[in-house]
């Protein structure tokens, strides 16, 4: 048997954070990732079968065989859904976690955004609230992961941001004839404009190259590690202390617990030769860091004579209120070439409408997009009345595919209890574990706030020049995807919530969660950031009470 | 996939994209695109891809007594607008309409994705587009 002072499972935004300050401040840590790590040439360029266009298959896992879940549609049929599908809610699973394939937009949460119940009233039927912490709490946690992964932006605070003590470590993305355009169309508008922060270098920095200007942001991996996940950046730093033990292919099976009920470690399971070989490891503190999803499944499926229901559930709240974001997407005909060929590709945003809309219960961001892939282009982008084959579709496709403008955003998830995390014990995965059943719908004052954005959208591309718009609108669905979050909230009353304000799960003295999980809700920005600051802040709190 | 079906499909291809001043579906590497993947990850559609050649074969011959490829292009666009509506006049062994979308999905997924995939020869649809620099001549 192994003892540690610490087990993280996951090695996403969150997970690699803790184990970089445990093991920097000396402590012994088991870091546990399901996925191997991957080299670019892993993840490689394949234009279907990536993070953000998965026709047919991932490149950063997980295995579309055996890691099943079921779906349960908003008219309440169940189906079996495997990784690449888009009612799957897939999250990367490797060293890095989403960080190794995402966008990087590195976005802090507004302050109106933490106190959403106080300045909004709870719409019927949604779980809406205020988070135990302000904005102000979460200040320093920002800055120092800002910091310390490195963060790309205008550091002068716009809209709806809060004034920054301390500006960003890298100069923001150069402009592109895009930029411009919309630019010109938000000084028409009378609306401010910054440029969006990403947790990209824009010089080198930290003794990792600056970025190329590739095409392939989201969705892949950085061909000069430019690119700042955990994989490149805190947990090197955690391996470099001696005090982490980093296992890849080992998947959570259980939190183990004692005859009373107290967390004791944890069991995994770690592919071998004649089949998966379990492992049990013992620590005085467990951290679950691996997503909305797979946290809240590995909490339910960690059941015991003292916790029947799982572990934090006893007010039956694990998995509830699962968040992400909706995007409506606007796109407008410029009447000239935007497109400039130099990744990422998203340059500017406006915070104008995160809050204070009428009639709007929050609102979001808008930006433009990272660079599209043609295919990606052809599936997403084209205007609805054009004819989906023949030479119209490849004229436009010619004339084009240079010349759309595209703005979109995440808009603020007005959270419902019933979009969930449960576990189907009558589907498996490869190891026999019970797996996450998806079901139920963000609340509809998230489809409200949506369309108010996309008519914002329509409306700068107009002011942007454009002669023909178009957009795209979601309905009513379940939110999840790669920015899930809101599944173990954090809060005071435990019959609401599932942890403290520091992740501790109530009733627990060693257990944790911490990623997006916590997330009371998710903003209307990009998460990331968000998480990599709680985390921070909560492990700084488990440092001091090792 | 027989050569009467492989006659089909390099004719249906080019007219989702048919040749302007770049080249066609075919000619671009659509069908090695399609070959590969009805290997692969669409496997387990290959009968359902055949069927739906074969229909429009049927359906071809019941409309102008002549096979698919021999009609001129005007013809041949006639009879696909009509299955994308799904407007047929013969018996199909599977639905027109889902047998269409996957054909035309697929043909712009050989024409507009990465060549190690075995279509967009020579990245022409990349040139095309102006994802990557346009040669200027």
């Amino acid at each position: 048997m192994k003892y540690y002072d610490a087990i993280i499972v996951g090695t996403g935004a969150a997970g690699g954070i803790v184990a970089c300050v445990l093991a920097e401040a000396g402590k012994s840590v088991l870091l546990l990732e399901r996925g191997p790590a991957l080299s670019f040439s892993d993840v490689g360029r394949d234009h279907l079968r990536n993070q953000r266009l998965s026709i047919y298959g991932h490149n950063a896992g997980p295995d579309l065989i055996g890691n099943p879940r079921v779906f349960v549609d908003p008219s309440g049929k169940s189906r079996v859904v495997r990784p690449h599908e888009l009612d799957y809610h897939n999250n990367a699973a490797c060293v890095g976690g989403g960080t190794r394939v995402y966008g990087a937009q590195a976005w802090r949460f507004s302050p109106h955004d933490f106190r959403m119940g106080s300045k909004y009233g709870i719409p019927e039927g949604s779980s809406l609230a205020d988070w135990p912490i302000s904005y102000e709490t979460l200040e320093p946690f920002y800055q120092r992961a800002e910091w310390e992964l490195g963060v790309a932006g205008e550091s002068k605070a716009i809209g709806q941001e809060a004034p920054r003590k301390r500006g960003y470590p890298l100069p923001a993305v150069p402009a592109s004839p895009q930029t411009i355009a919309l630019s010109k169309g938000a000084l028409k508008l009378g609306w401010v404009t910054t440029s969006v922060p990403l947790l990209i270098n824009t010089e080198p920095y930290q003794g990792r190259s600056a970025c190329i200007g590739c095409k392939y942001c989201v969705g892949f991996a950085c061909p000069t590690d430019a690119k700042n996940g955990t994989q490149n950046t805190v947990i090197p730093r955690a391996l470099a202390t001696g005090n982490c033990h980093l296992t890849t292919e080992a998947v959570a099976e259980r939190i183990e617990v004692n005859e009373r009920g107290d967390v004791i470690g944890v069991a995994y399971l770690v592919a071998s030769e004649g089949g998966p070989c379990r492992e049990t490891a013992r620590s005085k503190m467990v951290i679950v860091s691996a997503g909305a999803i797979e946290s809240a499944r590995l909490l339910l499926n960690s059941t015991s004579t003292h916790h029947p229901t799982g572990l934090g559930n006893e007010h039956d709240q694990v998995g509830r209120n699962l968040q992400g974001h909706l995007y409506p997407r606007a796109y407008g005909l410029s009447p000239t070439e935007v497109f400039n060929g130099v990744g990422p590709g998203v340059t500017i945003a406006t915070t104008q409408f995160n809050h204070d809309n009428p009639g709007i219960v929050g609102g979001g961001m808008l930006a433009d997009d990272f660079i599209k892939p043609p295919i990606d282009f052809w599936y997403d982008s084209l205007p609805p009345d054009l004819p989906r084959w023949g030479i119209a579709n490849k004229r436009f496709m010619r004339d084009n595919y240079t010349r759309v403008l595209h703005v979109r955003g995440p808009v603020q998830d007005i959270p419902d209890p019933e979009g969930r995390v449960t576990v189907d014990a009558s589907v498996r995965d490869k190891w026999g574990l019970p797996v996450a059943r998806l079901s139920g719908t963000t609340h509809p004052a998230t489809v409200a706030a949506a369309e108010f954005m996309r008519d914002r959208g329509e409306e700068w591309l107009r002011a942007s020049g454009c002669e023909k718009i178009w957009s795209s609108q979601p309905g009513l669905m379940l939110s999840g995807r790669q920015h899930q979050a809101g599944t173990c909230r954090m809060g005071n009353d435990p019959k609401v919530s599932v942890t403290d304000e520091w992740g501790r799960v109530h009733n627990h003295e060693n257990l944790f969660v911490v990623d997006g999980s916590l997330h009371v809700t998710n903003g209307g920005f990009n998460p990331v950031l968000t998480i990599m600051a709680l985390a921070f802040r909560s492990a700084e709190y488990i440092a001091r009470k090792l | 996939v027989t050569p009467l079906q492989q006659q089909t499909l390099q004719a249906v291809v080019d007219c989702l994209i048919p040749q302007d001043e770049f080249p066609g579906a075919y000619d671009a590497g659509v069908c090695d695109y399609l070959t590969r993947l009805l290997e692969t990850d669409l496997a387990p559609e290959l009968e359902f891809y055949r069927a739906g050649l074969d229909a429009i074969e049927e359906e071809t011959l019941a409309r102008f007594g002549t096979g698919f490829a021999r009609l001129a292009l005007d013809n041949q666009t006639a009879i696909l607008e009509a299955i994308d509506l799904g407007d047929v006049i013969t018996q199909w062994p599977v639905s027109p309409t889902r047998f269409f979308n996957l054909l035309v999905t697929t043909t712009a997924e050989g024409y507009y994705s990465d060549p190690l995939q075995g279509g967009n020869r020579g990245s022409i649809s990349w040139e095309m587009t102006g994802f990557e620099e346009r040669s200027t001549s």
